[in-house]
């Protein structure tokens, strides 16, 4: 462990002088043996950060007034008198490069072009100014660019979302099975993942071993984790906000890439020329084959499969209007030792207007449907049946923003969207009456909000971000709601009788007011303290009892009986560039408070239940953090440090003693992980060949170990008593990855080999440490790791 | 790629708790009640359950009536109603235990209801591979058929008695050493004990449970008892009488917990760790902790002969050379009532 974090420390250290791309004094090119005219002057162009060739880019020389455009491979040849020349190299979006030469005979020249305005987009994690987090009075908004995810590990083969998430400060996952994210202390539920502006219920494939996004249909993706713009709203923790890209209205192209996992192609091009373009992208699993060689025979007879399929199509009508249509779904199914299958699909469709009203003013205007589907279906032979739920979505957001200057704008809007949920209905599916139809019943609901924003700065020193929202929401009939008796704990036995709300009928209402507010001082263009505070509300509420997002979780509105929950957030941050931005770093401190989050009940049938409220225990939570960061953008070597001390409590107080839980102290949430480190290095070997790697170690999660061992009906059992007490063995786990651009021939050819190695040294990092009596052994704890051994992956991904 | 195996941790010094586990029913008696202390949840040979002797048990039901359980002779820890004590349909039962060192201690007041009947018991071959085995293992699943009542929410608990099986010998592969006066090897069974009766107390491994939420009214199949072929049972012939019993709401939930916790698996959605808490107090300290479960149940049951042409797949079986009357519990006559 010491050792690693020497290494990394090392390597972080060289190359951190990024070099120049263009020479400060005239440079001398080719062999001096008297030529006089004809001197052939070859070379190629390609991007500093990503070593790809530039196609298409000028190469100028002012001084005979020829410009070249260079070929599929980024080269070009000039021929030249000898002479002084001011050669000129220009690509759209890059930086011109002035480049004074003297021609003295034949040579070459190698080029290397930096992207302009966000010159350092491919690796800054802040945005595309580099000194952005320095600078604006956002707090906690990280964006990555698919560009930036690329440069890390891949995980089985693919650049992965969640995880390339899970590497930032105050992000965290539960294990190597889980597919959620716990932000700052947050449950994965309270993250509103949000794809084209649609809400996505299930970010996973295959219980989380992948993410359910195909990165080559991704732009790039924002994680907004301690103040949230006020046009956000719905969820208490976080905001993730993923953008597919547009397709290209000059010329089709493509994507392709295999795996042994998985294989993916997406493709697109002008649907109609310099008009409309259109971007279709598709990924399918293979991994049957895999899960077959296993050996251990529950495994061995499951069968697993899943695919992604998006479609864009983006019309820039004139200059000022743009139109967007992106469809976007998933699916997933998993048979269980062949007699039990679960599935799930994410379906979402979103319509998008922007527009320029006039140079101050623009408007946003969005539409959206998403649904989630997921269902469970019993094929042993006994009393078969079908279990299917579903979550529909519908909604609409519209922005205005106007903007007095460059450092004054406004943001103002409103939302509303209704949401229905199918919690579950069983469908017997087998011959013969042997098992009862059943249906929970349905529920609906409404929120609307409205929100304004104001950014402003003070002269270079002050900087100061405050807005407002506001939300409603109202639970709506038809239902039967059950009373229960007053002064005694919500249960079966204390329901006294049922009220009957009609279609449509207001059963519940809430709203409450989430101010947001942000302030940034500046030392100098180069460090700056920012200060943040946001509350946030919602609505709905994942009840799981399982540690991952499940399909055989259930998501339940708010109700009269469930309240919202709420968040209160102060943050804190410190940051500071060096070098020339090439190095950033950043310390931040959180507090957040929390109230109503779910907690459930000893041995809670949450499946199929009708009562929920009779299961569930309202608990408030508490979390706080400081979170360390520093980040190399340029050079040889880039990469990051991130480092968090966190904590995540729980605390369950009710009138009724025996509802306690931990008898109303506060305890550790699941996903409490105090020591939570992140290394991740980039090391280019030469233009196309780099090896990444990521280190992560953090804390073992909360488990509860037995407080006894007592038998019962020839059983071995454990006694449990106080919740989350004990740990499980530290997480750490290193990956590498090699990858190799290979330049061939043709465009077919010109691809990219990545191999890579997940868990390195074959660590056996528990997910979960569990007491089990099993047959032929002894009562005993047992560990199960997710991924025990290294785990190779090969992949080759070709543009077209 | 995901594997689960043992692992040494430090578990907190286990507390010693009295465990109470016991079912009086509307069937034969003597019903029994047995009592042990809890002790550390640990490795192989720490923390041994312990029964708890010399305690004063009795049962008392709703009229007043008192029935006193004598602890077995041999079964130290378990207490014994008479055997001509039945539970009766509509009364409540409470538990009463004084311990040795003087506490006391009393259950919450159970009320017996009437079980259904078991119309018929259908049979269903299970079976499940082994990794790093060719035969899997394999095993016989009893249905029970129940019209169930309407009127009412039923929780069903099913239990199996001991089983008892033929056993047969291969007297065609004993073949006694040669000797000079024997040199060849002719089988030589012995006339007395080529077949055996064979009485095997077992438990049923898993718990078999059910409620009527969703065959509430309807005559339905549920799986209630599962015997593995262990390449004796099934040989020939097996008869178990399949016992089921009406337990009350609280009791199905806190089996459905013992059960929950005793099929945990190890994957990453198993339920959290629940504390199972039973029906007993302590009347001296209400804080202390008493584990376990005291029922009272209405019973209903039905016996079944199995015949190993019933199975669709069998173990092969175990040889026994040539006296069956070697294996345990195996006795040459068969019991009284065996009526196949």
């Amino acid at each position: 462990m010491k050792k690693i974090l020497l290494l990394f420390l090392f390597l972080m250290g060289q190359g951190a002088w990024a070099q120049t791309t263009a020479p400060t004094k005239r440079e001398v090119i080719g062999r001096d043996i008297g030529q006089l005219k004809g001197i052939k002057i070859s070379g190629r162009i390609i991007d500093e950060i990503s070593g790809e060739a530039l196609v298409g880019a000028t190469v100028t020389v002012p001084e005979l007034e020829i410009t070249k455009i260079t070929d599929n491979n980024g080269a070009f040849e000039l021929i030249l008198d000898r002479a002084e020349y001011n050669i000129q190299f220009r690509y759209v979006g890059y930086e011109t490069i002035d480049y004074p030469i003297t021609a003295v005979g034949d040579g070459r020249i190698s080029i290397r072009m930096l992207q302009e305005d966000f010159q350092l987009d491919d690796v800054v994690i802040f945005g595309r100014d580099p000194e952005k987090n320095i600078r604006s009075t956002d707090m906690g908004a990280i964006t990555l660019s698919m560009n930036t995810m690329r440069e890390l590990p891949p995980f089985l083969g693919e650049v992965d979302i969640v995880r390339s998430l899970a590497t930032l400060p105050g992000v965290s996952q539960v294990g190597e099975a889980s597919s959620g994210l716990n932000v700052r202390g947050g449950g994965v539920d309270q993250n509103l993942i949000q794809f084209a502006g649609a809400p996505i219920y299930n970010p996973s494939h295959m219980f989380g071993l992948f993410t359910a996004f195909n990165a080559d249909v991704v732009n790039d993706v924002t994680l907004y984790k301690a103040v949230v713009p006020a046009k956000f709203g719905g969820r208490s923790s976080a905001i993730l906000d993923i953008l597919p890209k547009a397709g290209s209205v000059a010329k089709w192209g493509g994507d392709l890439m295999l795996s042994n996992y998985s294989g993916k192609l997406s493709v697109n091009g002008p649907l109609i020329k310099d008009k409309v373009s259109i971007l279709g992208g598709f990924r399918i699993s293979y991994i049957n084959w895999f899960l077959n060689s296993l050996s251990n025979p529950t495994v061995k007879n499951s069968q697993a499969n899943f695919y992604d399929g998006n479609l864009v199509i983006s019309a820039p009508i004139s200059e000022n209007n743009e139109f967007t249509y992106s469809y976007y779904t998933s699916y997933d199914d998993f048979a269980f030792a062949s007699d039990t299958t679960i599935s799930w699909k994410n379906t979402a469709h979103s319509l998008q207007w922007k527009s320029r009203l006039t140079a101050k003013l623009s408007l946003e205007a969005l539409g959206y449907y998403s649904g989630y589907d997921y269902g469970i279906f019993n094929q042993s032979g006994i009393n078969d049946f079908d279990i299917n739920s579903s979550i529909q979505d519908l909604g609409g957001k519209l922005f205005l923003g106007y903007n007095f200057s460059e450092t004054n704008k406004v943001v103002f809007g409103g939302e509303y969207k209704q949401v229905a949920i199918q919690p579950g209905e069983l469908i017997p599916t087998g011959p013969g009456e042997e098992i009862l139809p059943q249906k929970v019943q349905d529920e609906a609901g409404r929120e609307a909000g409205v929100h304004f924003q104001h950014e402003f700065e003070l002269g270079e020193k002050f900087g100061f971000s405050y807005g407002l929202r506001y939300d409603t929401y109202q639970y709506l009939g038809p239902r039967v709601v059950r009373q229960y008796e007053e002064n005694k704990p919500v249960s079966d036995g204390s329901a006294i009788g049922e009220t009957n709300y009609g279609d449509g009928e207001v059963i519940q209402t809430y709203d409450g007011l989430g101010p947001r507010a942000s302030f940034r001082y500046s030392f100098s263009k180069s460090s700056s303290i920012k200060l943040g505070y946001n509350k946030m509300y919602q609505f709905i509420h994942l009840i799981s009892n399982t540690a991952t997002i499940a399909p055989t979780d259930v998501w339940k509105l708010s109700d009269n009986f469930l309240e919202p929950q709420i968040a209160d957030q102060y943050s804190l941050g410190f940051y500071n560039n060096f070098k020339g931005n090439i190095f950033e770093t950043s310390i931040e401190v959180y507090y957040k408070d929390l109230q109503n989050v779910v907690e459930y009940k000893d041995g809670a049938t949450l499946i199929m239940q009708n009562h929920l409220e009779t299961e569930l225990i309202p608990a408030e939570g508490q979390a706080y953090g400081v979170e360390l960061y520093v980040k190399k953008n340029l050079g040889r070597l880039t990469g990051w440090v991130s480092y968090t001390y966190s904590r995540s409590l729980r605390r369950v107080i009710t009138p009724f003693e025996e509802e306690n839980i931990n008898d109303g102290e506060w305890y550790a949430s699941n996903f409490d992980k105090p020591h939570d480190l992140t290394l991740i290095g980039n090391y280019k070997v030469s233009t196309n060949t780099s090896i990444s790697a990521t280190f992560a170690y953090s804390t073992g999660r909360p488990v509860t170990f037995p407080e006894a061992k007592f038998d019962y009906s020839g059983n071995s059992l454990a006694y449990f008593d106080s919740r989350n007490q004990q740990r499980i063995p530290d997480f750490h786990r290193l990956d590498l990855a090699v990858n190799f651009k290979f330049k061939g021939e043709g465009r077919f050819f010109d691809g990219d080999w990545t191999f890579s190695v997940l868990n390195v040294y074959g660590r056996k990092n528990p997910f979960s440490i569990f007491f089990d009596d099993a047959q032929d052994s002894p009562p005993q704890a047992l560990r199960l790791a997710i991924l025990g051994v290294p785990l190779p992956s090969l992949s080759y991904a070709i543009k077209f | 790629m995901a594997c689960i195996d043992p692992y040494q941790v430090d578990v907190p010094q286990g507390q010693q708790l009295l465990t109470v586990e016991g079912l009086i029913h509307t069937g034969l008696g003597p019903h029994s009640i047995t009592l042990t202390r809890s002790d550390t949840y640990g490795s192989v040979f720490e923390g041994l359950v312990r029964p708890v002797t010399g305690a004063t048990v009795v049962i008392r039901d709703n009229e007043g009536r008192i029935i006193f359980l004598t602890e077995g002779q041999e079964a130290r820890g378990s207490y014994f109603t008479p055997v001509d004590f039945r539970a009766e349909i509509g009364k409540s039962y409470t538990l009463q235990i004084q311990t040795a060192d003087g506490r006391v201690y009393t259950s919450l007041p159970e009320r017996v209801e009437s079980a259904p009947e078991i119309e018929n018991i259908n049979l269903n071959t299970v079976t499940v591979p082994v990794e790093g085995e060719t035969t899997p293992r394999s095993g016989v699943q009893l249905i029970s058929e129940i019209n169930d009542p309407a009127d009412q929410n039923n929780f069903y608990f099913w239990r199996i008695s001991p089983l008892v099986y033929v056993l047969e010998t291969r007297p065609d592969l004993f073949t006694p050493r040669p000797t000079p006066e024997k040199p060849d090897r002719i089988p030589e069974p012995k006339p007395c004990c080529a077949v055996c009766y064979r009485t095997e107390i077992t438990g049923n491994q898993s718990l078999f449970i059910a409620q009527d939420d969703n065959f509430n009214g309807l005559t339905t199949r549920i799986p209630a008892g599962f015997i593995e072929d262990d390449g004796l049972r099934f040989v020939n012939k097996l008869r178990v009488d399949l016992r089921q019993y009406a337990i009350s709401q609280e009791a199905y939930r806190f089996l459905r917990l013992v059960k929950q916790q005793a099929e945990i698996s190890g994957s990453i959605f198993d339920p959290p760790p629940a504390t199972i808490r039973g029906n007993m107090i302590s009347l001296d300290n209400p804080e202390e902790v008493v584990l376990g479960y005291f029922m009272a149940a209405g019973e209903s049951s039905r016996r079944i002969y199995i015949d190993n042409s019933d199975l669709t797949f069998n173990q092969i079986a175990a040889t026994i050379p040539d006296d069956c009357r070697v294996v345990a519990w195996a006795n040459v006559d068969p019991p009284v009532d065996w009526n196949p």
